[in-house]
């Protein structure tokens, strides 16, 4: 990616703060040090770059970063967190930027690559991993260690256990009512559609749900960032 | 925070709630087993409940639900835990983060609290934020003088290295047990359990999961990542290696038989979670440790590990 930045974004933080549900609102702290992506292992291995998004983001090429492909490519391991001097949580804002890219369309192809396996077996048991084996090499290797047909129900049985981890009906019907009550379920159908491009979607926030007394957690959050200020 | 202050914030009790990984339940079933097991034999009960889905906070950060959809689901998850007066215990570093950095977000802000039991009260239940939330590497590692005290099988002899996972000690730097560039803590419960330490180089880089990378980018990122780790790992000569995290044991467990497949190499390292060492160590039904179910075998581990016993004559309960 080649820098063609604007200008210094004023009042940044408190844009960005909206962006990130609230969730990320100190990158106006990073001091362009580097060690996050010296760190990182997306960085080792591809284009990505910690430093130079948080640098986009600080010179208004906001566009820039959410239609990135890189945006896509952050391992979640949180060492750029570990190592920054002025403790940005990056990969918190890497997520939330991914939902500011959902609602302008890009990146739906990836998060329906994720929603396929994870996201629909916890719509339909609770639980995000299913019992089903989708690597026949594994599934000949338990065989071979554990003496069955190398299906995991079969090693539950013989450790006693019933062949799939159980979630009760009052569970379910409470995650689906979650689900349809929030959005979520619509979000799903909208990752199941096929043309991407035409999804746009206006995602909520905790920044919404505040809004109900929003008075009184700005003020929280006002308070917490004058702290914030006082000990650097 | 200094690792005594953590230990002193952490309280034991005799009841726990056992947050159930998902991973660790329809893939590694003996995570749970040996957890129930080894917790018994040092005197804590731990309580599962049906109730109980998954965290729910993977959702949000794959991308797939918005923050409003899982900040209920995880309450939800919490409320049953609080229902019975429990303390949580998890086994997985991702259901550890998202239960902590959700339930620190709703406790700070007692707006978007007010809003998630809106919800909940819709369903009949209520998020209070009253029950502490421990990683089992805080549990573990509070309860080692007595492990020590209690080690029937001692791990003497036997090579370990270790892999703690990104999430635990990188999320959580200022308020995890140990520092996240160098951190001992299992080396110390591997020691105090008898075993001895195989040191390797990238000892503190990321398993190769990637949360989402393991699907979206699996070819460029997540298996060339896994590879450079476990040929560091190899060179070490490990007789396994340890792990706090499911998502990692079945990272690590899964490539190596991947990567064998492929002919890419000889990857023959059996991985190991440390509710599973330590259930090992105290003696627990080997049934009970699900070693089965894992993809890379533990025939030459026990081998060793049961030469050793009998050489010691040492009575393998």
């Amino acid at each position: 990616m080649h820098e063609t930045n604007k200008e210094w974004l004023p009042g940044f933080d408190k844009k960005f703060a909206e962006l990130t549900h609230q969730m990320v609102k100190d990158l106006e702290k990073c001091l362009q040090c580097g060690k996050c992506t010296g760190q990182c292992p997306a960085a080792k291995l591809s284009s990505y770059n910690p430093r130079e998004i948080i640098r986009d983001l600080r010179m208004g090429n906001v566009e820039k970063v959410i239609s990135s492909h890189e945006l896509w490519l952050c391992f979640f391991c949180s060492g750029c967190y570990a190592v920054c001097p002025r403790d940005i949580n990056f990969p918190f804002a890497v997520s939330m930027l991914r939902y500011a890219a959902l609602a302008q369309g890009y990146g739906w192809e990836e998060v329906k690559k994720i929603k396929d396996p994870y996201a629909q077996d916890y719509y339909s048991t609770g639980l995000s991993v299913n019992v089903n084996e989708r690597n026949l090499g594994v599934r000949k290797e338990i065989a071979k260690n554990s003496g069955t047909d190398g299906r995991i129900e079969t090693v539950r049985r013989k450790m006693g256990l019933p062949p799939k981890r159980r979630v009760s009906e009052r569970a379910m019907s409470e995650i689906k009512f979650i689900a349809d009550a929030t959005g979520m379920t619509d979000l799903f159908k909208e990752i199941n559609k096929k043309k991407a491009k035409e999804k746009k979607w206006n995602y909520g926030s905790p920044a919404d749900m505040v809004k109900v007394k929003k008075g009184a957690n700005q003020k929280f959050i006002d308070v917490e960032d004058e702290e914030k200020e006082k000990i650097c | 925070m200094p690792r005594q202050e953590v230990l002193e914030k952490t309280k034991l009790s005799d009841r726990m709630f056992l947050f159930k990984p998902c991973v660790g339940s329809n893939k590694y079933p003996g995570l749970i087993t040996a957890s129930i097991e080894f917790c018994r034999k040092l005197g804590i009960e731990l309580v599962t409940s049906d109730d109980q889905t998954c965290c729910g906070g993977f959702l949000t950060f794959t991308n797939v639900a918005q923050p409003t959809s899982t900040m209920p689901a995880v309450a939800r998850n919490i409320a049953v835990a609080e229902e019975m007066g429990l303390d949580i215990l998890t086994l997985c570093n991702g259901c550890h983060t998202f239960l902590t950095e959700f339930s620190h977000f709703m406790n700070d802000r007692p707006p978007v609290k007010n809003v998630v039991n809106v919800i909940l009260s819709m369903i009949g239940r209520e998020y209070k934020g009253s029950q502490d939330i421990y990683h089992s590497l805080e549990i573990i590692y509070k309860l080692k003088e007595r492990i020590r005290a209690n080690v029937t099988r001692s791990l003497s002899a036997m090579r370990f290295a270790t892999h703690y996972g990104c999430h635990y000690l990188n999320g959580f730097k200022k308020t995890a047990l140990d520092d996240p560039h160098m951190p001992t803590i299992m080396e110390e419960l591997i020691e105090a359990m008898g075993g001895e330490i195989a040191e390797y180089g990238e000892n503190r880089t990321c398993c190769g999961t990637g949360l989402t990378q393991i699907i979206i980018n699996k070819e460029d990122l997540s298996l060339p990542h896994t590879k450079m780790k476990l040929d560091n790992l190899n060179a070490a000569e490990p007789d396994a290696v340890v792990v706090v995290c499911p998502y990692c044991l079945a990272q690590v467990d899964r490539m190596q038989q991947k990567l064998n497949y492929r002919g890419s190499g000889k990857y023959r390292v059996p991985v190991i979670h440390l509710v599973q060492l330590v259930a090992l160590a105290l003696g627990v039904d080997m049934v009970k440790l699900g070693f089965e179910a894992h993809a890379i075998s533990f025939k030459n581990f026990l081998k060793k590990f049961d030469s050793i016993h009998s050489k010691a004559g040492v009575h393998d309960g």
